[in-house]
């Protein structure tokens, strides 16, 4: 019984969905207190923060190196790259944080450590507002705004993750 | 690439994969083939049966390549099969210079096999190059010996039924002199092919069987005359006392009175080519028409005074009189030679497989099926331990043995799959001496290889990145080193030049030396033009000793030239060589000698697998040094060091060793600790200790390697997973070494992104 339900509501929801036009998933994320989201598409999975090693040398902006299925990956820390401000004083990552495993299709995946991630929303073209919207020169990886209908007036930081893979 | 894939989708990627490795294997094989074949035609013979295998190599890779689709590979083997069916049937005749091209077809078929892989560019334009020049040598028949089979008596009819390899090896025959035997022989139907073998088996030592046809001829049913025609040295009395038999009747073809007839008209009808006794053409002028990098002697466009500035040829002002008659008579090589292959080829074979000997597999098998074993006993253990009547300490006894078998194959099994891994390093070294073979006649000078070693095993995937920067080595060896023939008569050398390329294992590790015996190096050139590179000053230059004077060469735009044409000017300098050594944890060293020779030595891990690594923690952070560059680890007595200019310096058992605070190179929080440990590295010949908080202990380790978004960071190889989650960093012990120890700028500043050498 539950799963006819279940079932229906999925149905119901593609109709509407298909009424709206083409829709795009984000996965929004805090950072800093603002909300950000990027493609769902190019998160590849969304991991626990594991013991991150730190190396040296390496640009600022890099947390570290983490071992996902015996796999090398670089953690990229979200916060410095947009240079917002340090997220603890001892440098651990909060019990909410999480390590976004951006993937674009290049090869290599690489961690992006946010503070915490929300939810997933369904944005049609007319939700999203292009980053010129916001007057004057924006960061190549701000790709737009997201201000979802049924949001209750959140504004979405939407991230392009090119650049920032091709420059942790 | 475009339009060589095609045929992309016609097989899955194990086909594909398969084709590369079949492709590089047949590629390889010609390569071989060919030296062998250069070998044979420096004596003055050309080998026949080897023309043969080339050409039955070229055949294959022909169909292999239009079955995958690679249309640039199958154009060029089609063209070349024209070529050598035409060397095989004595149409053309082999020449060093047609070597030349047939061994630039096998360097462009590697890359064209690269390009399909996805790495480097297809190179269309010397393809075309190539085709063009094999276009013109196929429409030079060389002729000859047409005159000569038409002074024979033989049935003209013959003629319509050889083949054109029989007509080949019957006018070659010929030439050498032999006399044509007709043999009849009547053999039993029922036993034919036995007795044909036995009849050939006894001709062998007297001659060639050049072929054999039925006669038609008074045959019954149950029996075949055969009619064999035969080249031999003897006379028809030695042949009848070799093929003896009831039915065999051998006569001597007679010559005729005058070689009048023209071969008769049958031969051409049957489509053999029109061998008339016309001009011979010269075939070396065919070779060196499409040869531009053997400029006629006395042609030497570099003005002495520039030529005088190469890496390894001293300069003439600074030493000795021999060396100033060395440099200006170097031959210049023109753009033309510098976009020669051997400028941008690559000898990295595109196959990833690696040939096993099933001995080894078996060995493989067995461990598994030992612990397979094991993990029954352990099955076995936990059902017991579920029922509470189990004795603990029983328990333990039995898991403390498991553990042990298990550890034992394990190690076994690590073993095995690190052998398997094993290939010798002269696949490398073959490829190698087709490369010296080229370069030498490009800079027309003559080189001797000699390669002992060759059986030494090292990873397969060390021999892959070994052997560009080898190549790059014996190249600046032919190129900078080994003097022209006359200038090495004029101070008492051989004439041709020696290159030595040695390999020997030497514990844990490699070491593979090239070795010249060629004009050497004078540390005063190469300072002074370290010093005009701006790489050092003046005043670093007068401290250096010859020895960190020789290392200046693999520092990043190090030349000794001026003239940017110049093969050695063009970038690949030898820092390039270093830096891929380095990434193999390996390290280059250098001794010279003026007048003498030079000598690198590479030594290298044998392999890249499975390491043994000392675990240290610097503040209060893990990382790994591989053992086997640590000699050993000593507890620091902070009252034997001193600073010495602007390094610290141990003293430890009366030797001074200079020391680095690794949590200072590595920006690291200080922690002052009452005990710390010093870690001896050696690498080659240098010592360096590294200062760490702690010693943790051994462990055996798989490195990983970082991410690209990592590749600017030096120091490190990589990093390994501890078990726990935790991920601990290898140190890149050569590379660490290198940066601290290392003369010119590395020295005096502090760490530097490594992009600046990129």
């Amino acid at each position: 019984m539950a799963l006819v339900s279940k079932a229906r509501t999925e149905k119901r929801a593609a109709r509407r969905a298909g009424e709206m036009g083409a829709r795009t998933e984000y996965l929004a994320f805090a950072l800093a207190g603002e909300d950000y989201a990027v493609r769902i598409a190019h998160v590849a999975e969304i991991l626990k923060p594991p013991p991150i090693t730190e190396v040296p040398r390496a640009s600022p902006t890099v947390l570290g190196v983490v071992s996902v299925r015996g796999r090398l990956v670089t953690v990229v820390d979200l916060r410095r790259r947009f240079r917002l401000p340090e997220a603890t004083v001892d440098g651990l990552p909060d019990r909410k944080a999480r390590i976004l495993l951006a993937d674009v299709g290049r090869g290599e995946q690489i961690g992006l450590l946010v503070d915490e991630v929300r939810q997933v929303w369904r944005l049609a073209a007319d939700e999203i507002e292009p980053a010129n919207a916001l007057g004057g020169e924006q960061p190549a990886h701000i790709a737009g705004i997201g201000r979802p209908a049924n949001g209750d007036g959140i504004v979405l930081i939407l991230l392009d993750l090119h650049p920032i893979l091709d420059s942790p | 690439m475009a339009e060589g894939g095609g045929g992309r989708d016609s097989g899955g990627d194990k086909a594909r994969d398969e084709f590369f490795s079949e492709a590089q294997e047949l590629v390889d094989g010609l390569g071989r083939d060919l030296l062998a074949l250069d070998k044979a035609l420096k004596h003055g013979r050309t080998d026949a049966e080897l023309v043969n295998d080339v050409f039955r190599g070229v055949h294959t890779l022909k169909g292999l390549s239009a079955l995958f689709g690679v249309t640039r590979m199958a154009g060029l083997s089609h063209e070349l099969e024209d070529v050598l069916d035409d060397l095989r049937l004595g149409r053309l005749e082999l020449t060093a210079g047609l070597l030349d091209l047939l061994f630039r077809a096998v360097g462009l078929y590697s890359r064209v096999l690269s390009a399909e892989k996805g790495d480097g560019e297809e190179p269309s334009s010397e393809i075309e190059e190539l085709l063009a020049a094999l276009g013109q040598t196929s429409q030079r028949p060389t002729g000859g010996a047409g005159g000569a089979v038409a002074q024979y008596d033989l049935d003209p009819a013959l003629f319509g039924v050889l083949t054109e390899y029989e007509e080949h090896r019957l006018r070659s025959n010929i030439q050498q002199g032999m006399s044509l035997f007709r043999i009849k022989v009547r053999f039993a139907l029922a036993t034919i092919d036995s007795a044909l073998d036995e009849l050939k088996a006894s001709a062998r030592p007297h001659g060639e069987i050049i072929t054999y046809l039925p006669t038609g001829s008074g045959a019954d049913v149950d029996t075949i005359e055969l009619e064999i025609l035969m080249a031999g040295r003897g006379t028809a009395e030695v042949l009848r006392g070799a093929i003896t038999g009831p039915n065999v009747v051998i006569e001597e073809v007679r010559r005729r009175a005058a070689a009048t007839s023209a071969l008769p008209a049958a031969a051409r009808a049957s489509g053999a080519p029109a061998v008339t006794p016309a001009p011979e053409a010269p075939a070396s002028t065919v070779a060196s028409g499409h040869m531009p990098a053997e400029p006629p002697p006395g042609v030497v466009a570099t003005p002495p005074a520039r030529g005088s500035g190469e890496a390894r040829v001293p300069d003439a002002t600074s030493s000795g009189d021999a060396m100033a008659v060395a440099a200006p008579a170097h031959p210049t090589r023109g753009g033309t030679a510098a976009r020669g292959a051997a400028g941008d080829m690559s000898l990295r074979s595109v196959s990833q497989t690696v040939r096993v000997d099933i001995r080894k597999l078996d060995l493989l098998m067995t461990i598994v099926g030992e612990l397979a074993i094991v993990k029954t006993g352990i099955t076995r253990l936990s059902e017991r331990a579920r029922s509470r009547a189990a004795d603990p300490s029983k328990l333990a006894m039995e898991l403390q043995r498991l553990n042990r078998d298990f550890d034992r194959h394990l190690a076994q099994m690590q073993g095995g799959i690190l052998e398997v891994r094993m290939v010798p390093l002269g696949q490398v070294f073959d490829k190698l001496a087709r490369v010296v073979r080229q370069i030498s006649r490009e800079l027309g000078k003559e080189v001797n290889l000699v390669v002992t070693g060759a059986e030494t095993e090292i990873d397969k995937l060390i021999v892959e990145e070994l052997s560009d920067p080898l190549m790059h080595m014996i190249r600046n060896a032919i190129d900078h080193a080994i003097e022209i023939r006359a200038d090495r008569l004029r101070v008492g050398k051989p004439p041709i030049g020696t290159i030595a390329l040695n390999a020997f294992q030497k514990g844990n590790h490699v070491v593979i030396e090239v070795e010249d015996d060629g004009a050497g190096m004078d540390p005063r050139v190469i300072a002074a033009a370290a010093v005009r590179r701006a790489i050092i000053t003046a005043e670093e230059a007068a401290d250096l000793s010859p020895r960190e004077i020789f290392a200046l060469v693999f520092m990043p735009g190090f030349t000794t030239r001026d003239v940017a044409t110049d093969m050695s000017g063009r970038g690949v300098g030898l820092d390039v060589v270093k830096t891929n050594i380095a990434k193999l944890g390996g390290v280059v060293d250098i001794a010279s000698e003026v007048g003498i020779g030079t000598k690198i030595t590479i030594t290298l891990p044998i392999t890249l697998a499975i390491i043994n690594v000392l675990l240290v923690e610097i503040a209060g952070r893990l990382f790994a040094v591989p053992l086997a560059s640590v000699d050993e680890a000593i507890l620091l007595d902070g009252s034997q060091v001193r600073a010495v200019d602007s390094r610290e310096v141990l003293t430890v058992r009366g030797a001074s060793l200079p020391i680095c605070r690794l949590d200072r190179l590595f920006g690291l929080p200080s922690t002052r600790r009452a005990r710390e440990y010093v870690v001896i590295a050696q690498v080659a010949t240098r010592r360096l200790g590294f200062v760490v908080d702690e010693i943790v202990g051994q462990r055996d380790i798989v490195i990983k390697a970082l991410g690209p978004s990592l590749k600017g960071v030096r120091g490190f190889v990589g990093a390994t997973e501890l078990g726990d989650q935790r991920v601990a960093l290898v140190l890149d012990v050569a590379a660490l070494v290198e940066e601290v120890l290392s003369p010119g700028e590395a020295r005096f500043l502090p760490w530097q992104p490594a992009a600046r050498r990129a």
